[in-house]
C-alpha cells in the first residue's frame, strides 16, 4: 500500500488483497427511473421529483456501494453531486430548496463518503432545508471507502 | 415454555410472579403495567434486547418456569437485529417525544396541585378546570389524537401494544371527566384522587411510548412512511394553530406560580 499524506479525500488507499471479492450472481437490474441525474442538469421540479423520496448522493458513493441499486435507489428519485470539485454549488441550494418547496419531495436522503470533504454535501441540504418554508424528514447516509455503511441516521436541519 | 410465550405478560406473571423481577433486571417494566395485555413473545421482540441479553433473559425465565428440564429458552424471532445504544427517533416521533416534555410537565405539578387543593373556592376550582383543559386540549385532542387517528394506523391496530395504548387514553379520559365530576360535588377527596390516578397513569404510559413503542414503531416503519408521518403530522399541527403555544404559556405560568408560592412558604 502506498500513501502520502494531505487531504483524506485523496489519500491513497489500496485494498486489492483485502479478503475475498464476492461476486454478484446473475444480471443486477438498474432501478434508475430517471435522466438527468447530475444536481447542475436536473430540473427540481421535473415529475420524478414530485411527492418523492429523494437521494442526494455524493458521485463517489454509487462506486463504492456494492449494492446501491436494489439497496438504496429502488423507488426513488435521485440527483448526484460532489461537494469537492463541483463549482456553482449556490445552486444546488436553491434546487434543494425547490424539491422541497415546489416538488413537495416526502423525504430527503443524503449518501455521503465517510471522507471529511463530504459533509459538505450534507450542509448544503441542512442549509436549503433551513432556509425553506416546508420541511420534511432528512436522513444522512455515511459510506466507507470499502462499502460499508458506517452511519445512517436522521439528521437535523 | 413455548406454550408461554403465546400468554399475556400479566397471567406469566401471575403463574410465576419472580418473572417480574427478571424482566426488571433487563429494564422491562411490564409488572407495574395497568393492563399487561402483551404477549409475552411480543414484548421480547419490542424491547429489542441485544441478543446476548435476550438469550440470558430468556434462559432465566425458562428456568424459572420449568426448574427441572428446561434450561435453554426458545429464540424469539426479530424483524431486525439490535441497533446502537441510546433511542434516537425519526422526526416525526421526536415531534411526538417533544409534546411528552410539555405533558411530564403538568404531570409533575400534579402532586403540588393536590397539596393547594381548594374545591370550595372559585379560584381553587379554577385552577383545576385550567388544569384540566390542557390536559383536555393538548394531552388529548392535541397529542393523543395524532396517535389514534395518524400513527396507529399505520400498524396492526388489533396488535396487543396498540390495544393497551388505546387502553390507557381511554382510563386517561375517564380520570379527567371524573375530576370534573367531583369537582361540581365540591368532592375534595375525590378529585385528589383522581389527579393522583391520572398522574400515576401518563407517568407510566409516557415512559412505555418513549421507550418502548416509539423506538419499536420507528424500526418498523419505512423511511417512506417515515416521511408522509412527517407530514400528516405537520398538517394536524396547522389545524391545531396557537393550541401547543398557548398550552406551553399555560405551563409556564403554573410553574413560575407554584415557584413564587414555594418561595413564600
Amino acid at each position: 500500500m502506498t500513501e502520502f499524506e494531505g487531504c483524506p479525500g485523496s489519500k491513497m488507499v489500496d485494498f486489492r488483497d483485502e479478503g475475498p471479492q464476492e461476486e454478484a450472481t446473475g444480471k443486477v437490474k438498474s432501478q434508475l427511473r430517471q435522466w438527468p441525474i447530475q444536481m447542475h442538469l436536473i430540473a427540481p421540479t421535473a415529475p420524478y421529483y414530485q411527492g418523492a423520496d429523494v437521494l442526494l448522493t455524493a458521485d463517489c458513493v454509487g462506486y463504492a456501494l456494492g449494492g446501491f441499486h436494489p439497496e438504496c435507489l429502488k423507488g426513488n428519485s435521485i440527483a448526484i453531486a460532489c461537494p469537492k470539485l463541483d463549482e456553482g454549488q449556490d445552486v444546488y441550494v436553491e434546487k434543494i430548496k425547490s424539491w422541497l418547496e415546489d416538488a413537495k419531495i416526502n423525504t430527503l436522503t443524503v449518501l455521503i463518503m465517510e471522507v471529511p470533504c463530504c459533509m459538505g454535501l450534507l450542509n448544503l441540504a441542512q442549509q436549503a432545508l433551513q432556509s425553506s418554508s416546508r420541511k420534511v424528514p432528512l436522513k444522512a447516509v455515511i459510506v466507507g471507502v470499502q462499502g460499508e455503511i458506517i452511519s445512517e441516521e436522521w439528521a437535523s436541519a | 415454555m413455548k406454550e408461554y410465550l403465546n400468554k399475556n405478560i400479566k397471567e406469566v406473571i401471575n403463574l410465576f410472579p419472580e418473572v417480574e423481577s427478571i424482566l426488571n433486571e433487563y429494564g422491562v417494566g411490564c409488572g407495574s403495567c395497568s393492563v399487561g395485555t402483551c404477549l409475552f413473545k411480543d414484548i421480547i421482540e419490542i424491547h429489542h434486547l441485544s441478543p446476548d441479553e435476550e438469550r440470558e433473559l430468556m434462559d432465566q425465565i425458562a428456568e424459572e418456569i420449568n426448574p427441572d428440564r428446561e434450561k435453554r429458552a426458545p429464540s424469539i424471532k426479530r424483524k431486525r437485529e439490535a441497533g446502537a445504544a441510546g433511542i434516537k427517533y425519526s422526526p416525526p416521533i421526536q415531534k411526538l417525544v417533544n409534546e411528552h416534555v410539555l405533558i411530564k410537565r403538568l404531570v409533575a405539578m400534579i402532586p403540588r396541585l393536590i397539596i393547594d387543593l381548594d374545591v370550595e373556592s372559585e379560584m381553587g376550582r379554577q385552577l383545576v378546570i385550567d388544569s384540566i383543559d390542557f390536559i383536555r386540549s393538548y394531552a388529548d385532542k392535541y397529542h393523543h389524537a395524532k396517535e389514534e387517528d395518524i400513527l396507529f394506523k399505520y400498524f396492526d391496530e388489533n396488535a396487543e401494544i396498540i390495544q393497551v395504548m388505546h387502553e390507557d387514553h381511554r382510563n386517561a379520559r375517564a380520570h379527567v371527566k371524573a375530576i370534573l365530576e367531583a369537582l361540581d360535588d365540591r368532592d375534595q377527596k375525590a378529585v385528589a384522587e383522581h389527579l393522583d390516578a391520572y398522574q400515576a397513569l401518563l407517568s407510566e404510559h409516557i415512559k412505555k411510548e418513549d421507550e418502548i413503542l416509539y423506538p419499536w414503531m420507528d424500526r418498523d416503519l419505512s423511511d417512506s412512511q417515515i416521511g408522509k408521518l412527517f407530514s400528516q403530522f405537520t398538517g394536524k399541527d396547522e389545524e391545531f394553530g396557537d393550541i401547543p403555544i398557548r398550552s406551553e404559556q399555560f405551563i409556564n405560568k403554573l410553574e413560575e406560580k407554584f415557584k413564587l408560592l414555594e418561595e413564600i412558604k
